[in-house]
């Protein structure tokens, strides 16, 4: 492991609050609280944020905080679900929500650049007002950024369409440690020259340097979408839906998949427009043309005839919200079986998420804990919530080993312990069990090109 | 730790719903200032007190504006503003109790103070007190706006109903032009007015941290309701209307729901007179949106159907950065708050609204060119 600063020394404060003046370095422990945890609910306290605002403090930071062997910890809104912004080992957190200024956005070209901070679902819209498309739309993407979606390389519901963040990254302007500004890409939508670095930043976590300038690829915005929610007797013929929706030569821009336990959790809520003997649901969302669209929707219902769903609820227009409550009130929801979950996004190859579900159901049978299955059935991505009580530690235990059995199950049935989420802290353990040790070995001899000293978010995962 | 305060510390689940939300985060990019850090500060208070100083919490979390839209959107039912304000009240300091006295002794304060501000020569209104006094000053509203929507119809729809009107601090002490509109609609619509002893709402109060002062103005407030035999409560100031439906001292859960029930927005009631708009209309209005009038908003349903294409610009998400006891606090941090607002309102010439305290900050910090005032005012 390599040698790191132990704390923060006087010479270090003058420097940051020297870099940093006013409120853009934070060294009060109150304050600084702020910075200690992220939505995994994990928990370290930095010795400093700071707050750059330019590229050039970026550069002075990463040229002094190599020589320090200061540990650097980027975070922008700290919405990911497994700790990767936690500073595990204190050094210095850099919130990049003021670098949030949308350079361009043109019609043109069809790309658009932005600085990190930039929420992403404000450029969306600011794309939107000249009839274009950021497609990328994590669940987050409200209050996540564009910074925090590239290095994590946020996926979402209209995944199964449109790829996820990486496939949308044209170019990016990285800081490296040591204060070397490295320029990847560019607005060109193709380039065969070279390796490609930037998908390297695409998902590194902030492994490799502090992303500073993104430049995006953008494509007319679809005129019009509607949303299709279909109630099944049972598991295995809502699998046998999708299947036929698929064969039938459809590509929804979601497929949002809800098993029994799910539509229970919901239902406790409120009325949803899903029959009541449903078990199972799948909820399909189109979008292009208006006159596409209709026709689609219309091959989807020829689709599933033979399948025979309970119920099918077609939302147009303002309707098509109402469909979508049951699926956003999952999350919420799921809290209303139990106070406390194990959230996780294990991905399989689409035709093996029939055996994950049985399996994933079959693990909370034998530990007693309801366990939730649903998410991006269009793409393998299941997200399963192992619901437990954090108060009695008989059902912590079990939770645990229910996740283990199903990371497990996802690695042996050709997929991955995360479609989506990240490693960060929570699953960094189960990493080498996945990768093997000789992708792990070459995937440090890469961050080491970039990150000689390991400075940059150090601790965590792949 | 204080019952009050730790009964709102521990429902957070960091998810991060209340960034989407908070105006003081999206102007300042400070995390800490962020709901979602006030509620985990109060967590680590709560479960490992050596680590941090209460007082150092209090001041921390205390920057808050109060404006709510937290609390609506969590999942979790987590009320940051009610931590807020129970930290204050643990930690009272010279702004609070500055606050209590010009919010309890409005009567005697507001018209005199207003124009006391008025008269403070240019030179001594400094950087950090200049708009507070601008504030003042701006309260009485000066001439206030020329009214050009003018009722010609009246449905029956409240006709012969006894109703009460609750006016708030702001109409009756020192813009008695919003009580006057107020009451001459509510004649055409052939309400029959009962006479009140309405006191303060007690909003501003409870924000600050004064619990027991703005229960007390509660239970007077509910007692005229039910002395009046708990008819319908018209009122027209957005914030005033959020502190009533707040209220939660009752004799009975049936009474609750009558008093929420009772509860009338003025701009719901005049919903359907007809209005004819005179040609001396500007063509350029604004709607500020106040962060306490809920996503339904009557006030805005009512503009954009009285005023049609006229209404040009709207905020939404833009709070106006008036921010209560904050303000005296740090009236550094209200000031970006209120840029934005004005960036999203900057196409109009005439901004409106339905809330004294954003009236209030508006008319402070309005750009020479726009006239700013309660809706009332343009109804003549």
């Amino acid at each position: 492991m390599p040698q790191y600063a132990k704390s923060l020394t006087a010479a270090h404060r003058a420097f940051l609050t020297d870099l940093f003046p006013g409120d853009g370095c934070v060294l009060e422990t109150e304050q600084l609280n702020a910075f200690s945890t992220d939505a995994s609910r994990r928990r370290a306290m930095p010795w400093a944020a700071v707050r750059p605002e330019s590229r050039e403090q970026v550069v002075e930071l990463l040229r002094w905080a190599d020589a320090e062997r200061m540990p650097v910890y980027p975070r922008a809104r700290a919405t990911g679900q497994v700790g990767n912004t936690v500073p595990l080992w204190g050094g210095v957190t850099v919130s990049l929500l003021r670098m949030n200024r949308i350079i361009d956005i043109s019609e043109r070209d069809f790309a658009a650049e932005v600085e990190p901070g930039v929420i992403t679902s404000d450029f969306q819209e600011a794309c939107a007002g000249k009839g274009l498309f950021y497609p990328p739309d994590p669940a987050s993407v409200k209050i996540s950024t564009m910074g925090g979606n590239i290095s994590t390389c946020a996926g979402g519901l209209r995944a199964v369409k449109y790829g996820v963040t990486r496939d949308w990254v044209l170019g990016l302007e990285a800081v490296l440690p040591g204060g070397r500004t490295l320029t990847m890409g560019g607005r060109s939508h193709k380039d065969v020259v070279g390796l490609d670095l930037k998908r390297l930043f695409v998902g590194a976590d902030g492994k490799l340097g502090l992303i500073t300038r993104a430049t995006v690829k953008l494509i007319p915005l679809p005129a019009t979408s509607s949303s299709v929610l279909v109630g099944f007797a049972d598991l295995a013929t809502s699998m046998d839906g999708a299947m036929a929706v698929f064969g039938a030569g459809l590509l929804p821009c979601a497929c949002e998949f809800m098993d029994a336990t799910t539509l229970k959790a919901v239902r406790m809520g409120g009325d949803i427009p899903l029959a009541e003997e449903a078990q199972a649901a799948l909820l399909f969302k189109f979008d292009g043309t208006p006159e596409g669209v209709a026709a689609e929707v219309e091959r989807l219902r020829e689709a599933l005839r033979p399948v025979r769903p309970v119920s099918i609820e077609v939302g147009e227009g303002e309707a098509e919200e109402a469909v979508w409550a049951a699926r956003r009130d999952i999350s919420p929801g799921s809290y209303r079986l139990r106070p406390n979950k194990l959230s996780e996004d294990l991905s399989v190859p689409r035709g093996r998420v029939p055996e994950l579900v049985r399996i994933a159901h079959e693990a909370g049978r034998d530990a007693g804990l309801p366990v939730l299955c649903y998410g991006h059935l269009g793409d393998g991505n299941i997200h399963t919530n192992i619901m437990h009580d954090a108060e009695r530690p008989d059902e912590v235990r079990a939770a645990h080993r229910v996740k283990e059995r199903l990371f497990r199950t996802a690695v042996e049935l050709g997929g991955t312990i995360s479609g989506e989420h990240g490693t960060g802290l929570t699953k960094a353990s189960f990493v080498p069990e996945q990768l093997g040790a000789e992708q792990v070995r070459v995937m440090e001899a890469v961050r080491r090109v970039f990150d000689p000293h390991e400075i940059m978010n150090p601790g965590k995962g792949w | 730790m204080s019952d009050r305060i730790s009964q709102h510390a521990s429902h957070c689940i960091l998810c991060g719903k209340c960034l989407q939300v908070c105006p003081l985060l999206r102007a300042t990019g400070r995390e800490e200032l962020g709901p979602r850090s006030k509620s985990d500060l109060c967590r680590v208070l709560a479960e490992d007190p050596g680590r941090l100083s209460e007082v150092d919490v209090a001041r921390l979390a205390g920057l808050c504006l109060g404006c709510g839209r937290c609390r609506e959107v969590c999942s979790q039912g987590q009320d940051v503003p009610g931590l807020v304000a129970a930290l204050r009240g643990a930690h009272p300091n010279f702004r609070s109790w500055l606050w209590k006295t010009w919010l309890t002794r409005a009567r005697q304060l507001w018209s005199p103070g207003s124009k006391a501000a008025g008269l403070i020569p240019e030179r001594f209104r400094t950087e950090k007190l200049g708009p507070m006094l601008k504030m003042l000053t701006g309260m009485t509203g000066g001439p206030g706006l020329d009214p050009f929507l003018t009722p010609k119809t009246f449905p029956d729809t409240y006709r012969g109903e006894r109703m009460l009107l609750f006016a708030g601090c702001t109409a009756n002490y020192v813009q008695g032009r919003w009580l006057m509109a107020a009451l001459r609609l509510l004649d055409g619509l052939g309400a029959d007015i009962l006479p009140d002893g309405f006191v303060c709402c007690g909003s501003g109060l409870k924000g600050a941290g004064f619990a027991d002062e703005a229960g007390a103005m509660a239970e007077r407030n509910v007692a005229v309701w039910r002395e009046a035999g708990r008819p319908r409560v018209a009122v027209f100031c957005a914030s005033c209307l959020a502190g009533l439906a707040a209220y939660d001292r009752f004799e009975s859960d049936e009474e609750r729901t009558q008093w929420a029930e009772s509860l009338l927005p003025l701009s719901v009631a005049v919903r359907d007179i007809g209005f004819v708009i005179s040609d001396n209309a500007s063509e350029r209005i604004g709607y500020h949106h106040p962060c306490h009038a809920g996503k339904g908003d009557p006030d805005r349903v009512f503009l954009r159907h009285a005023l049609g294409d006229r209404l040009i610009a709207e905020t939404d998400r833009e709070c106006c950065g008036f921010g209560g006891v904050m303000r005296l606090a740090a009236p550094g941090l209200t000031e970006p708050v209120n840029r934005q607002c004005w960036d999203a309102l900057r196409d109009a010439d005439m901004v409106l609204s339905g809330c004294s305290a954003c009236l209030a900050q508006l008319s402070a910090t309005a750009p020479d060119r726009v006239k700013v005032g309660h809706w009332l005012e343009t109804i003549g």
